[in-house]
């Protein structure tokens, strides 16, 4: 048989390195490819894809009865949940401050510092703290997180072009790192990236969620967007060489092929196993697109990607 | 720089650091050196940076009283001399020494002070607040960072009056600026003012009163200085950084109210290295060139002098000059009017059953002329209404407007007066009730009835152009005001002088040619849906959409600096004839994702641009008739080329670049750069029909310059032609040049 040579892009730029975590509490470092996901012939891929665990701060009224069975009593109890979270596996806890949202508790800053205090001080890995998602909200909670875990580099999230400037602030006074959210769109991700800089934040400092749909619910726009913004990294632009966060879980538990427990055609077969497939499957394909975080929702995810993110990373893969 | 200024402040800093020197001496005999130091405000909050000031310049931790020897021996060995009688140099780079050397004496002295338990200070019972605490510096730094308070005013002295101290601070305050109280003015404090008259201060409020001497301003260069460290990430030490980030980035100032002394000067002149200039309220020297400070560094502004009704409007005059002094941009958070706005109510429109009064349309009177002028030309937000209002028309009437803008802004520029003016319309149109119409001396507006009955008036159309040009085009807009005329004579005579003007800036816009700039802009908005389509936008040529001019995109450039429209400067010429540039590929290739290397302005066939989903036109060769057809977006007849106009679409859209095929706006068609390689207007062969109707006079008159004045009529549409067969003998028989130019491929 002819020998195939396999052709080599030799690229110039490199993802920047944005370390979570450290200063007594366990680090993780994402970014610092210097080729596409798991090429490990072309270049190198020094940091493995990580996964966090979604944590919410109040108990979840919507979510998948799949979820509930799955996580059980700990619902209720953040610091609990974010603890057995690490036992599953997480690299990282994501704790989303939901019970700020105004149509669901609209609780302030001090329900959030207590919160964020009490997660930080049931596990040793590393942070990314959500507000609820409406501006206003975000940044009364998200700054009184970022006091709260001043010192221990947590990501704050999210961080839109409306508000950068507060979030930016927040993470450059406490030494956090904050995630840039943008609809699907590779130069409004570029430029959020430049807003932030412009604001001060170091480039070591901020993490892209390009924003995904679920398989089915528009991933491939994504993908598209992420691989571009990442042939861009490793072109050269260090304005889109940030790692890059995606999640998977909340957008793949929002659709009826993962939240139903009943009420299915027969045809699609086992209710779980299709659910887990789902958040599986867009989860992987957005590593595959050059995902750096991954924020999932069941426990058996995490298995089921470690598993995967082994062999992928295992030189001879 | 001023020698008086020199000399005084550099008295001034001999006085203090003399008096640091005394005060250190007698409290390491009094005390030792052992007694710690801290800052710290009325509640006891303190801070971990030290003496913030000098920890900022020299990195030099004070943390006992035995600790201030070495920053008193620094600010020693910056004074100067005082100036003598006939040395006549420029004195600024002393001056600067003088104030730093002030501000460390300041802080050793409140330092001590501090040791003693004589700060924060406490007279006839009052608190005063201190040093700001780090806890506070936190949130208001945020809030620096943030935008919604750009920065402080210390406010140095006392006003006039009781009244007028009140004014000052809630104009302050009404501008989002912190207020930092200190000092006094023949032994009247500016605190004592606001406290007689019952003003609460205090963190709540933002207002912080630091004590009733001009030695207390030096709280506000600590607040700077830790404000730098913890949003600049800047060490201590790093002196230049952190001036640089405030000078750039915190948007303070010093207003001094009040005769002046030595030592207010040598403390400005400390400020003034922060880039923080200072305004008088009494008549002093100006310094008026830039450098240290972005704009002037002193700027005089006596008081009685100031131009004013009152001295209520005397007082926002002078608050609205330090604005301007300090380049702050103001946002107003609601444009406030008695009914709803946004877009919602964009596409309202306003029927004849629910009309109250119209402006302009068939037969009226109206228009909109907006004009650049100087910085003193232009009262911010003073809106006027000459004429009658609403009560005084009758249900439906038509009635004669002119709306009358002026602006005027530091990076403002004449070119950018069409671009603002065209806002109007889409600013108007947002407000419930009105709808508007055209542009220019064609505006024509409706108010309805609700409108009216909810309060709204003509003044209103004031109040919607001054806030959204300032939340929109701060970039760019320092201070708009507005004048509404009704009556007849007076809006026929401007609109005379108006049309005068419109008729200079087409001429203007029309005369600017591609050779004229070194700088083209470009377009990536369409990238979300074609990534690797770039629009190059040269003078004389829009973006395919026909929505972006070159100047669109310089002004929306100025605007927003990382947005999608960006320079794209020429560079060394490749070729003259085929409009290729260096600077344009390599910006092109780069934007494009590296996927297009060449890049021409003038040519269809060799490397032409590409082409995204939103053109007006498209244009494509038809080889058999040695020519180009254009069909338009809203023709959806078949073409000569075999496809409809979607069809085409589908082949080159999406980014392509297609040699032979073309996205463009419909004006191009009329532009002396339109295809010259290819031999312009006269390869055209087959035109849709409504854009020829639509711009049958400019198409004339381009055909007259090309030489070919009844090319028009030569010219096929679908209603002669949808295939080559029966495209090719009506060119023949009109005889068409195309037929015999030289071949096109
Ligand atoms: S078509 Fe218009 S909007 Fe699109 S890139 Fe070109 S100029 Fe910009
Ligand atoms: S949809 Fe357009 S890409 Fe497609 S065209 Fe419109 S903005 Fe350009």
């Amino acid at each position: 048989m002819a020998a195939v040579e396999v052709p080599i892009e030799k690229w110039t730029g490199k993802v920047h390195e944005v370390t979570l975590g450290g200063n007594g509490r366990k680090s993780v470092v994402v970014g610092g490819e210097s080729t596409l996901p798991f090429l490990h012939f072309e270049g190198s891929l020094p940091r493995r894809p990580v996964i966090a665990i979604e944590v919410r701060d109040s108990e979840p009224k919507d979510w998948s009865p799949h979820l509930v069975d799955a996580w059980g009593d700990v619902l209720a109890d953040p610091a609990a949940w974010a603890k057995k979270a690490m036992e599953y596996g997480a690299d990282i806890i994501a704790l989303s401050l939901r019970s700020a949202h105004p149509e669901e508790g609209n609780t302030g800053a001090d329900e959030a510092r207590k919160n964020v205090d009490k997660v930080l001080s049931a596990v040793d890995i590393p942070l990314i703290i959500y507000g609820p998602g409406v501006a206003e909200k975000d940044n009364e909670v998200l700054v009184a997180a970022s006091d709260v875990a001043k010192g221990q580099r947590v990501a704050l999230g999210n961080c839109e072009e409306k508000n950068h400037r507060t979030i930016a602030a927040t993470c450059i006074a406490d030494g956090h790192v904050a995630i840039g959210k943008t609809p699907i769109e590779i130069n409004l991700a570029k430029q959020l990236n430049i807003l932030l800089c412009d604001v001060g934040l170091s480039r070591d400092s901020i993490l892209m969620d390009p924003t995904t749909g679920a398989l089915g619910y528009g991933l491939e726009y994504t993908y598209s967007v992420m691989e571009r913004l990442r042939l861009a990294a490793l072109g050269g632009d260090a304005m889109t060489a940030m790692p890059m966060i995606c999640t998977a879980g909340e957008e793949s538990w929002r659709q009826k092929e993962a939240k139903f427990a009943e009420g299915m055609p027969e045809a699609w077969g086992d209710h779980l196993e299709r659910a887990l497939t789902w958040e599986e499957i867009t989860a992987f394909s957005l590593f595959a697109a050059g995902a750096d975080i991954m924020v999932v929702r069941h426990p058996g995810t995490v298995e089921r990607m470690k598993a995967v993110i082994d062999r992928l990373m295992s030189e001879s893969a | 720089m001023s020698r008086f200024i020199a000399t005084s402040a550099i008295r001034g800093a001999q006085g203090v650091v003399k008096q640091a020197e005394d005060m250190l001496k007698d409290a390491l005999e009094k005390l030792g050196p052992d007694v710690p130091i801290a800052l710290v405000d009325k509640e006891g909050v303190g801070t971990t940076y030290y003496l913030p000031v000098i920890y900022g310049y020299s990195g030099h931790k004070v943390e006992k009283l035995g600790d201030m020897t070495t920053p008193l021996e620094h600010a020693k060995s910056l004074l100067p001399p005082v100036p003598s009688e006939n040395l006549w140099l420029p004195y600024l780079g002393e001056t600067m020494d003088a104030g730093v050397a002030t501000l460390f004496a300041e802080e050793i002295i409140e330092g001590i002070r501090f040791a003693k338990g004589e700060q924060p200070e406490v007279r006839n019972g009052y608190k005063f607040n201190g040093p700001i605490s780090d806890v506070q510096t936190r949130s208001w730094g945020i809030q620096m960072v943030d935008g919604s308070m750009p920065g402080f005013a210390a406010v140095i002295g006392a006003a006039k009056s009781n009244e007028v101290a009140v004014k000052i601070v809630r104009e302050l305050q009404s501008k989002g600026q912190l207020v930092f109280l200190s000092s006094t003015s023949n032994g009247r404090s500016i605190v004592d003012q606001l406290l007689e008259e019952g003003v609460e201060l205090g963190y709540q409020t933002f207002t912080v009163p630091f004590g009733t001497d001009t030695i207390s301003v030096v709280y506000a260069a600590g607040y700077a200085t830790r404000a730098a460290f913890s949003f600049g990430n800047i060490a201590p030490g790093n002196w230049r950084e952190i001036l640089l980030y405030n000078k750039f980035r915190c948007f303070a100032f010093a207003l001094c109210l009040g005769p002046m002394d030595d030592l207010k000067w040598a403390t400005g002149a400390g400020a003034i290295t922060y880039g923080f200039p200072a305004i008088c309220d009494t008549v002093v020297p100006h310094i008026l060139p830039t450098g240290i400070t972005k704009y002037e560094h002193v700027v005089s502004m006596p008081f009685d002098d100031i131009p004013g009704r009152d001295d209520m409007e005397r007082a926002e005059r002078l608050v609205q000059r330090c604005i301007e002094v300090r380049g702050i941009k103001i946002k107003i958070p609601k444009v406030d009017i008695p009914v709803a706005f946004g877009p919602a109510f964009e596409g309202e429109v306003v029927r004849r059953e629910n009309l109250r009064a119209e402006a302009g349309g068939k037969g009226g009177t109206c228009f909109e002329w907006l004009t650049m002028k100087d910085m003193d030309e232009v009262e911010d937000g003073k809106i006027t209404v000459v004429g009658p209002e609403f009560d005084s028309f009758e249900e439906g009437a038509k009635v004669p407007l002119g709306i009358v803008v002026d602006v005027t802004g530091r990076k403002m520029q004449k070119d950018f007066e069409p671009v603002l003016e065209r806002q109007i319309h889409h600013f108007m149109n947002g407000a419930e009730g009105v709808q508007h119409i055209a542009q220019r001396d064609i505006a024509w507006l409706r108010f309805s009835k609700s409108a009216v009955d909810k309060g709204f008036s003509l003044r209103h159309l004031g109040v919607i152009l001054h806030t959204n040009f300032h939340n929109d085009f701060g970039a760019i807009v320092d201070k708009v005001q507005i004048t509404l005329y009704t009556e007849l004579d007076k809006v026929e005579e401007l609109r005379k002088q108006a049309r005068v003007v419109y008729r200079e800036r087409d001429a203007r816009i029309a005369g600017m040619t591609d050779e004229a700039v070194d700088t083209y802009y470009s377009c990536t908005l369409c990238q979300s849906f074609a990534p690797n389509h770039v629009c190059v936008i040269n003078p004389e040529r829009t973006g395919l959409c026909g929505a972006y001019s070159w100047l669109d995109c310089r002004a929306a450039f100025e605007i927003s600096p990382t947005g999608p429209n960006q320079p794209v400067p020429k560079g060394k010429c490749i070729d003259p004839v085929l409009g290729e540039w260096e600077g344009v590929n390599s910006f092109v290739y780069e934007h494009s994702n590296r996927n297009i290397e060449r890049f021409t302005i003038y040519s269809l066939m060799d490397s032409p641009m590409t082409t995204c989903g939103c053109c007006e036109c498209v244009m494509a060769i038809i080889p058999e008739a040695n020519g180009v057809m254009i069909v338009n977006r809203d023709d959806y007849s078949m073409t000569p080329c075999g496809m409809t106009f979607t069809t085409l679409m589908g082949t080159v859209g999406g980014g392509l670049q297609t040699p032979g095929m073309m996205g463009h706006a419909k004006l191009f068609i009329t532009s002396k750069k339109f295809i010259p390689v290819e031999g312009g207007i006269k390869r055209v062969v087959w035109l849709s029909k409504n854009v020829k109707e639509e711009f049958a006079e400019e198409l004339k008159e381009v055909c007259e310059r090309e030489g070919v004045p009844d090319l028009m009529d030569k010219i096929a549409d679908g209603t002669v032609a949808t295939t080559v067969e029966e495209l090719l003998p009506f060119l023949e028989e009109k005889g068409h040049p195309a037929l015999t130019m030289e071949p096109i491929i």
